[in-house]
């Protein structure tokens, strides 16, 4: 009896164990702005929704649209294809509201596509290119997986007012 | 470490809590300087705080309070008589003390900045001193016959909580005969086993007092009995004490020792008799709270208020939909009882937050005895209303304005006593205090029976120092001189002094009334009196607000904010200046644009008339000009967080019945705006005119419908006419393309039935855009009984095509709508 529920313990530690495996592997959610495609860390995703009502805010730059109401709480929306400067394609129903949030900071950012969770070891992710490089830069790193490489974004830098 | 945490933010809060009383108690000794139950008073807070922190190991406090103490207790026992030369040191020991506080609040430490070492030699000098003088101990009989109202007329009767008081004053008492013994060097457990037994021995004596107590309620006048107890009564009321272990020496014991020698036991007795009765009638439960937690619940609320908004607008949608139905009676009920109960409850939970303002009107006497001191000036101070309530945050606001106009009052209001005499008036000059409730507003109201305000003289300054222009100044009325005292760089004092005269201390009451969306007014007559009014409203979580229409945006203002709204017409606006005015009444009124200064879009045509909303705010006003005034709302204001914090204009967001965010305007804000904005004058029809319309294509016609052969049939009647023609399946489909702004629409057809949102509906969203106000909508359908036409009618439609229809009828009343000849 005894040998059994030891033999469930250890399988259990081992369990617990293989997490450890997983540090190394940074999940991400994909996504397309204009043709390029970013990915930003699944954690700082609080949520994504489809496009709904929002109200302007006066003397703002182009790219914040305004304020919307994410259930009781009044939450910034960024439109990513206009601080990008990709040109605005047709609203489709594809459009997605990403809710980005790190530490007290909480923003909306409008994507044009959702395309995938996935999961990308952190060997396979490089620094930034030189020149877009340091705290300052969006990117945070740029992830190699198959045949494709994909712009990881800075999710602080994203939240941090730019005007 | 968590535990002295602990006992250090307890000793803390008592602390600032008995020194509040203090001041008043200093200013009061000086007038009465023998009564014994002042100084017995200010003796105990000097000793509690003594106590408490050598416990703590604050030496630096320690050190001072014990030359306090000692200077105090000299007084109290007649061995040394207060003279305001000795308060004129006692009184900056205490601001000491307070430092201290403060110090030990910010850093946890007493040990660097203040230096107390003068100040202990000058205690040291006046208790030696007046050591030799000692021995006068002829106190006055009628001593404690004064006593009651005495301590009364200090205004400490306004917490009713003697009886309380006086029972933690016994427990003090209970422990009293406990050694002194070194905390310090004992560990935890042993300090709690000890904490422990003090408490249970506490317990045991008060269970004895307490029957004592019976007794003597049941036996009265008997002198012997009672007079132990009559003593701590007598001594004890002031202190608030919620840590149950006190180092109370035997001090106590002293005071009990001197007025039983002095004290009429008689008299004592008698009190002693009523002293129970009153006790146990004026207990009240009180329970200290973490403000954080009451915010908490006070955001709660805010959210309950949104839904309850919410469920209203629902309601009232259903109420449309379904008239007549039974169960909308049920769901009215509902909604109004939850909208009730809502209303009752912030009403609660804003109770929960008040406090009385006397907690801030309480430093005044300090001051004003010691600016009349300074400035020699005769001033006595008035207090009227101090138990007002008003909610903690605006408490804590509204603080340094009313020291900002106190002193202005007492420096250039009240005149010398020379001046006085020369003008026929009293000596002493008199400053009033005075607050009260008006509607959801709180007043407070400065008056002084000074020199007054004289107009010219105020313009001619602020001319001198480059306020104002000549020009200005001339066409100024006597409010507007008035306000003139709030320009920052502006004062009327011939030279700078230590109390006022720098020119910003009124620019201070002003940003800080702004801040809480108050209102200043000022009265004054010269050589009369000056009165300086604070409407402030009484909460700043959930407000009433305005709603207001600007194109197609809204926005909310606060009602606080709001004196008045008025409809005019576009030629009542003249413009000065380049600046546009409005003549209301007797007055000029400078008027801005909502839209100018949030950018809005002008994409619909002026209509002839307009609204004005009149804001007032501190001792300005402005007319900010809207195109629609929606309603009255309650409102619960958010913050636009971080990214957004701070965004000129804009105070927050709420968020409507509807789930819209509504954007609240930042009234103070839009007052520093609309100087720098120069408008236009809105001219008619300057986007219509702009795009001429010559041949039939540059008219676009929507057919809206969810058939696709219906759609067809009407796109070949309409094709005689060579219009552009575009077409949607639904209404939403439709009015996503409307408002998508690709499609200049001239007119539209409309299907009734139709999924996802029938032609009503859409007709009633389009009519809700101001730039679709006139847009031709005609319905095309099977209905034709005459409520149905009734319904299109209401819901904005301008012609009702019943099918079936000939191509040639279609298209006609198409080109007759559009316009197109």
């Amino acid at each position: 009896m005894s040998n059994k529920l030891q033999e469930v313990v250890r399988k259990q530690t081992k369990q617990q164990l293989k997490p450890t495996e997983t540090d190394d592997v940074l999940q991400l959610v994909s996504f397309v702005v204009g043709e390029e495609e970013y990915a930003i860390p699944i954690l700082t995703i609080q949520e994504i929704i489809k496009p709904i009502e929002h109200t302007r805010v006066p003397r703002t730059p182009a790219h914040v649209l305004g304020v919307f109401n994410l259930r009781g709480s009044v939450i910034p929306l960024i439109d990513l294809r206009i601080k990008f400067g990709v040109p605005m394609t047709n609203k489709s129903e594809d459009m997605r509201y990403i809710v980005l949030k790190d530490g007290n900071d909480t923003a909306g950012f409008v994507i044009d596509r959702l395309n995938q969770a996935m999961r990308i070891r952190k060997k396979n992710i490089d620094p930034a290119p030189e020149a877009t490089s340091g705290n300052k830069s969006l990117i945070d790193g740029v992830g190699k997986q198959d045949d494709k490489i994909i712009t990881i974004l800075r999710v602080s830098k994203l939240l941090e007012r730019d005007f | 470490m968590d535990e002295f945490q602990e006992i250090l933010q307890d000793f803390l809060v008592e602390a600032f809590e008995l020194i509040e009383q203090l001041d008043q108690d200093l200013v009061e000794l000086e007038n009465r300087p023998n009564d014994l139950e002042l100084l017995n008073r200010i003796f105990r807070v000097a000793h509690t705080v003594k106590g408490s922190s050598s416990f703590l190991n604050f030496d630096v406090l320690t050190e001072l309070t014990h030359h306090m103490e000692d200077v105090l207790n000299k007084a109290r026992k007649d061995e040394l008589k207060m003279t305001p030369e000795v308060m004129d040191v006692v009184l900056p020991s205490i601001d000491m003390m307070k430092g201290i506080l403060k110090q030990i609040k910010n850093t946890g430490t007493d040990q660097d900045g203040i230096k107390i070492h003068d100040i202990v030699q000058k205690l040291d000098l006046i208790s030696k001193g007046e050591d030799l003088s000692a021995g006068n101990k002829t106190a006055p009989s009628t001593k404690n016959s004064q006593k009651t109202p005495d301590a009364k007329s200090s205004g400490s009767e306004k917490t009713p909580v003697g009886g309380e008081k006086k029972e933690s004053k016994e427990y003090v008492n209970d422990l009293a005969d406990e050694p002194e013994r070194d905390y310090s060097s004992m560990s935890e457990s042993e300090v709690e086993a000890e904490i422990e037994r003090l408490i249970q021995k506490k317990a045991q004596a008060d269970r004895n007092r307490r029957q004592q107590k019976a007794q003597v309620s049941e036996s009265g006048i008997e002198k012997g009995q009672s007079a132990d107890d009559v003593d701590i009564n007598v001594s004890a009321d002031e202190k608030d004490s919620d840590i149950p272990v006190q180092h109370t020496k035997p001090a106590i014991q002293k005071a009990v020792a001197t007025t039983e020698e002095k004290s009429k036991a008689i008299e004592k007795s008698d009190k002693a008799g009523d002293d129970p009765q009153k006790a146990g009638s004026n207990v009240e439960q009180t329970i200290r709270v973490d403000v954080k937690r009451l915010d908490h619940l006070m955001n709660l609320i805010g959210e309950l208020v949104l839904g309850k908004n919410r469920l209203m607008k629902i309601n009232d949608d259903v109420e449309e939909r379904y008239e007549g139905e039974e169960f909308l009676e049920e769901l009215n009920q509902v909604v109004s009882m939850i909208s009730l109960v809502t209303t009752d409850l912030q009403i609660a939970v804003m109770k929960t937050r008040m406090l009385p303002i006397g907690k801030v009107f309480n430093k005044f006497p300090r001051m004003i005895r010691d600016l009349s001191r300074e400035l020699n000036k005769k001033i006595e101070l008035e207090i009227e209303g101090e138990e007002t309530e008003l909610d903690k945050s605006i408490v804590e606001e509204i603080g340094d304005p009313l020291v900002h106009i106190v002193r202005n009052s007492c420096d250039h209001g009240i005149e010398t006593p020379e001046i006085r005499t020369q003008k026929g008036k009293v000596e002493g000059g008199k400053i009033t205090l005075k607050a009260y409730n008006e509607g959801n507003h709180i007043v407070v109201q400065i008056t002084d029976d000074g020199k007054g305000l004289n107009t010219a003289f105020l313009k001619q300054k602020s001319v001198e120092k480059g306020v104002i222009s000549q020009k200005e100044a001339d066409n100024m009325s006597d409010k507007e001189a008035y306000a003139l005292i709030f320009k920052p760089g502006f004062s009327t004092a011939a030279k700078v002094t230590n109390v006022s005269g720098r020119g910003v201390g009124m620019d201070v009451v002003k940003t800080n009334i702004e801040k809480l969306n108050g209102i200043i007014d000022i009265e004054s007559e010269v050589d009369v009196y000056t009165t300086i009014k604070l409407k402030i409203p009484l909460t700043l979580a959930i407000i009433q607000a305005l709603l207001v229409g600007v194109q197609e945006e809204y926005y909310a203002i606060p009602l606080a904010s709001v004196l008045e709204t008025v409809r005019i017409t576009q030629d009542e606006i003249y413009t000065v200046e380049n600046r546009q005015v409005l003549r209301l009444r007797d007055e000029v009124l400078s008027l801005v644009y909502l839209a100018d200064i949030f950018d809005v879009k002008r994409v619909f045509e002026g209509y002839d008339h307009t609204y004005v909303v009149v804001l007032g705010l501190a001792e300005s006003k402005i007319g900010v000009i809207v195109d629609s005034l929606v309603g009255q709302e309650e409102i619960v204001i958010k913050n636009l967080g971080e990214y957004l914090k701070g965004m000129d204009g804009i105070a927050g967001a709420t968020i409507r019945g509807d789930g819209g965010v509504t954007l609240i305007v930042d009234v103070a804000a839009i007052m520093h705006m609309a100087k720098g904005i120069k408008s236009q004058p809105m001219t008619t029809s300057e986007t219509k005119g702009s795009k001429t319309k010559s041949s039939p294509s540059d008219y676009t016609v929507m057919i809206v419908d969810d058939s696709k052969t219906d759609r067809k049939i009407m796109r070949s009647a309409l094709n005689p006419l060579n219009v552009n023609i575009i077409e949607a399946s639904d209404g939403v489909d439709a009015l996503t393309k409307l408002k998508s702004g690709e499609f200049d629409v001239d007119g539209m057809l409309v299907d009734i039935e139709m999924p996802r949102m029938d032609g009503y509906t859409l007709a009633t969203e389009i009519r809700k855009y101001n730039k679709y106000k006139s847009l031709p909508l005609i319905a095309v359908t099977s209905r034709n009984s005459k409520s149905d036409r009734m319904r299109g009618v209401e819901a904005g439609m301008n012609e009702y095509i019943t099918k079936p229809y000939s191509a040639e009828y279609i298209a006609n009343v198409v080109k007759r709508n559009i316009g197109l000849e």
